[in-house]
């Protein structure tokens, strides 16, 4: 039996980039993102640049293999409530999970190639 | 491991993030299996100072 959760108040600005936000139970939640952040120095667009495959994308991300230990755990509610009065977010990204309430299984996966270009200093500057 | 979890009065007043980001979780309630993984990759060959020439893997990248 899962407690109820409670919040009075709740504000967040931003919510982006294959992101959840869940107020209400569930049951299984899974997000992935695969982003290629480029900072280049000039507003410049050569078309369809980075389709290649950076192998952070496809390299596999070690994975608790073993089983949990048997556990006989048993759970007693004596208050039911998880009350909170006041939330404030400014941003949930990149596959990130908010969520106001239970669950029974969340998974998140986010992979994230950073390139920064600058422009070479002028000759003789 | 045989374990009992009296759950009693949880009242929190304010909570205040900047960002939850990256595969990140921020649960009020409960969860029975939670699997994160975030991983982001910066070589130095990702500084590129020249010209802008479209983007191709370096050469250590070959997939």
């Amino acid at each position: 039996m899962k407690r109820t959760s409670v919040v009075q108040t709740f504000h967040a600005e931003t919510l982006i980039i294959s992101s959840v936000l869940q107020i209400g139970d569930s049951e299984r939640i899974s997000a992935r993102t695969r982003a290629l952040a480029v900072q280049r120095q000039y507003e410049l667009f050569f078309g369809a640049e980075g389709e290649q495959v950076f192998p952070i994308f496809t390299k596999p991300i070690p994975r608790w293999l073993s089983p949990p230990p048997i556990t006989v755990r048993q759970t007693i509610h004596e208050s039911p409530v998880l009350s909170v009065r006041d939330v404030r977010i400014l941003a949930i990204s990149s596959s990130a999970v908010v969520q106001i309430g239970s669950t029974s299984t969340v998974e998140a996966e986010a992979r994230i190639k950073h390139i920064r270009e600058l422009a070479a200093p002028e000759l003789g500057a | 491991m045989n374990y009992t979890v009296i759950n009693r009065d949880v009242h929190v007043g304010a909570i205040r993030l900047v960002a939850v980001t990256s595969a990140s979780l921020f649960l009020i309630g409960d969860a029975d299996t939670i699997h994160l993984a975030s991983a982001f990759d910066t070589p130095p060959e990702s500084l590129i100072i020249g010209p802008f020439v479209p983007l191709v893997p370096a050469r250590g990248e070959q997939s």
